[in-house]
């Protein structure tokens, strides 16, 4: 439990420290927001489906989705549980095929992982059998390339420093998914596929974790699939919010959230906000029922 | 462990071993004391008999837990890994551990020969046929768990080595080999636990070791060497699993501990 109290009194300290400069400096926002509709698609997804084979009884889970998402986009997939919204990361990902339809990222037909597209997993997926430290430093090793500068940089930045030692299992589920997002960071990908990584978490980490997340996007030139089903979560990330539709999954609607950046929390309460979040509830509570629908059908 | 928990254990010890002298007063003729148990072992540490009985099933049981370890270990984890590797080696292995190792002892004392290995370090050495037996008992605990091992660990992990960059053999030597650590590291207690039940059956046919110093003993008439057989293989093997149990968890830090 101490573990607990020194792990988000860490964070707050860290964060004031961090947010400083970036508030000061620059912020290339409003260009991002617009990167992903005037410039050059770095994803392009064109009529994706996917159909699981599960013992014979074929499940359409996304069918036709089109998707582009630019450079330096802050995209979130919507939707309700089951949608799809989780088979169109692995297809990105290289993780799965697409049993029709093409992604491509920078041009080039996915076909397999690679460490330009970093994925954060639900649950954490760091190596328990190695240390933070190593953990960190993973990518970069498998192509012997370590810099500890930058490892120790990202360390001291999420409020980490002084656990490099430490094993996953010894850290709270925050310092956990800091600890994940290190790893990812260390190893530089052109995009970060992220899928519900805040969603085991409390309410005030996840709030947390949020805020550090844009301020490691506004710092860094990144481009960001975020997945989630709450709203609140993905307005308050997203430049765009693609709201999904129930199985099979397709594009029920984009919003473009034009709200300025850098993003505080105290935001959310905001009417510029809440109208946002009015619009994405009545898109997504018909696909919420379907889906339920569909789930209590099985 | 706390002092109370100590207690505990002791006073159950106890219990056993004041049962035994009640029995031994009160029951069957044959059956002796723990005093007589006692003397019959102090005459026995005086004699190099029964240290060579000693050494004989000790250096018999780690050969055939060591040559064991260092083949069902990379063996499980490639079949675990790889599926194709896995229909072809796993059938043939199944069928051989359908008999009982115990079965094997008179094809093994007929037709396995004992083998001479030079090994870099440590020499020639020879490995008697009868550690044969020893080694089919601790082998397929081991290659199972590892089997095991590699099975059950997450694909998510795998996928997020390939998505840091990891080339097959790096996910292999990164994700697989440590991730099937603590499944190898039971089999191994398992395994050497069935290395000493099966050595012991086959030393009983007459190619000394503990095993036979306790047949003879019976075919002898001599009851106290019975029980000083029985509770020198016991100690043992209580021993020889409680180094393989310490190893392992030197090599597995990141688990969380458990109690002994």
């Amino acid at each position: 439990m101490s573990r607990q109290d020194t792990d988000d009194r860490k964070s707050t300290d860290d964060r004031k420290s961090t947010d400083g400069p970036l508030q000061n400096g620059q912020r290339p926002g409003s260009e991002r927001a617009q990167g992903g509709i005037d410039g050059e698609a770095l994803v392009e997804i064109d009529g994706l489906t996917k159909i699981y084979d599960p013992g014979g009884a074929d499940v359409l889970a996304v069918d036709g989705l089109d998707l582009d998402i630019g450079h330096n986009e802050f995209v979130c997939l919507l939707g309700p549980s089951g949608c799809g919204k989780s088979t169109v990361l692995e297809c990105i990902a290289g993780y799965l095929g697409p049993t029709e339809g093409e992604v491509r990222v920078d041009g080039e037909r996915v076909r397999d992982p690679d460490p330009s597209r970093g994925v954060v997993f639900q649950e954490n997926r760091l190596f328990p059998w190695k240390t933070i430290g190593e953990n960190a430093r993973f990518g970069p090793q498998m192509r012997s390339a370590v810099d500890d500068d930058r490892i120790e940089e990202l360390l001291g930045d999420t409020g980490l420093d002084g656990f490099e030692d430490a094993y996953p299992h010894e850290l709270s589920g925050g310092m956990q998914q800091r600890a994940e997002l290190v790893r990812l960071l260390a190893n530089d990908p052109d995009i970060m596929l992220m899928d519900e990584p805040f969603s085991g978490l409390d309410a005030m980490t996840k709030e947390l974790m949020q805020e550090m997340l844009l301020d490691i996007w506004e710092e860094e030139s990144r481009t960001v699939l975020f997945i989630t089903h709450d709203v609140e979560e993905a307005i308050f990330l997203a430049d765009r919010v693609v709201v999904m539709t129930a199985r099979p999954g397709e594009v029920k609607e984009v919003i473009d959230v034009d709200l300025e950046r850098p993003r505080e929390f105290d935001m959310v309460t905001t009417e510029e906000f809440t109208s946002y979040k009015e619009r994405a509830i009545d898109l997504i509570h018909d696909e919420a029922e379907r889906a339920m629908a569909q789930a209590e059908g099985q | 462990m706390d002092a109370s928990r100590w207690a505990k254990r002791a006073t159950s010890i106890a219990g056993l071993l004041t049962a035994w002298f009640l029995l031994a007063a009160v029951g069957p003729e044959l059956l002796p004391g723990p005093a007589a148990t006692a003397a019959s072992f102090a005459e026995q540490v005086q004699q190099s008999s029964y240290w060579d009985a000693v050494v004989a099933s000790t250096v018999r049981v780690w050969m055939a837990f060591v040559i064991a370890a260092v083949l069902a270990v990379p063996i499980g984890l490639l079949i675990g890994w790889n599926a194709m590797v896995g229909d072809f080696v796993f059938p043939p292995l199944e069928l051989l551990r359908s008999s009982p190792p115990i079965a094997w002892i008179a094809f093994t004392i007929l037709v396995v020969p004992t083998a001479t290995l030079g090994l870099p370090v440590i020499g020639i050495i020879e490995v008697e046929n009868i550690v044969f037996i020893a080694f089919l008992g601790a082998f397929f605990p081991i290659l199972l768990n590892t089997i095991e091992g590699v099975r059950g660990i997450d694909e998510e992990f795998s996928r997020a080595a390939a998505s840091l960059g990891a080339a097959s053999w790096q996910t292999f030597r990164h994700v697989i080999y440590p991730g099937a650590l603590p499944s190898i590291h039971t089999g191994m207690i398992v395994g050497m636990g069935l290395a000493w039940v099966n050595l012991v059956a086959a030393e009983m046919t007459g190619v000394g070791g503990l095993g036979f110093l306790t047949w003879s003993a019976f075919t002898g008439g001599s009851y106290p060497v019975i029980i000083v057989g029985m509770v020198s293989i016991g100690a043992l093997g209580y021993l020889s699993s409680a180094i393989v149990r310490r190893a392992g968890i030197s090599q597995i830090p990141w688990q969380e501990t458990q109690a002994a």
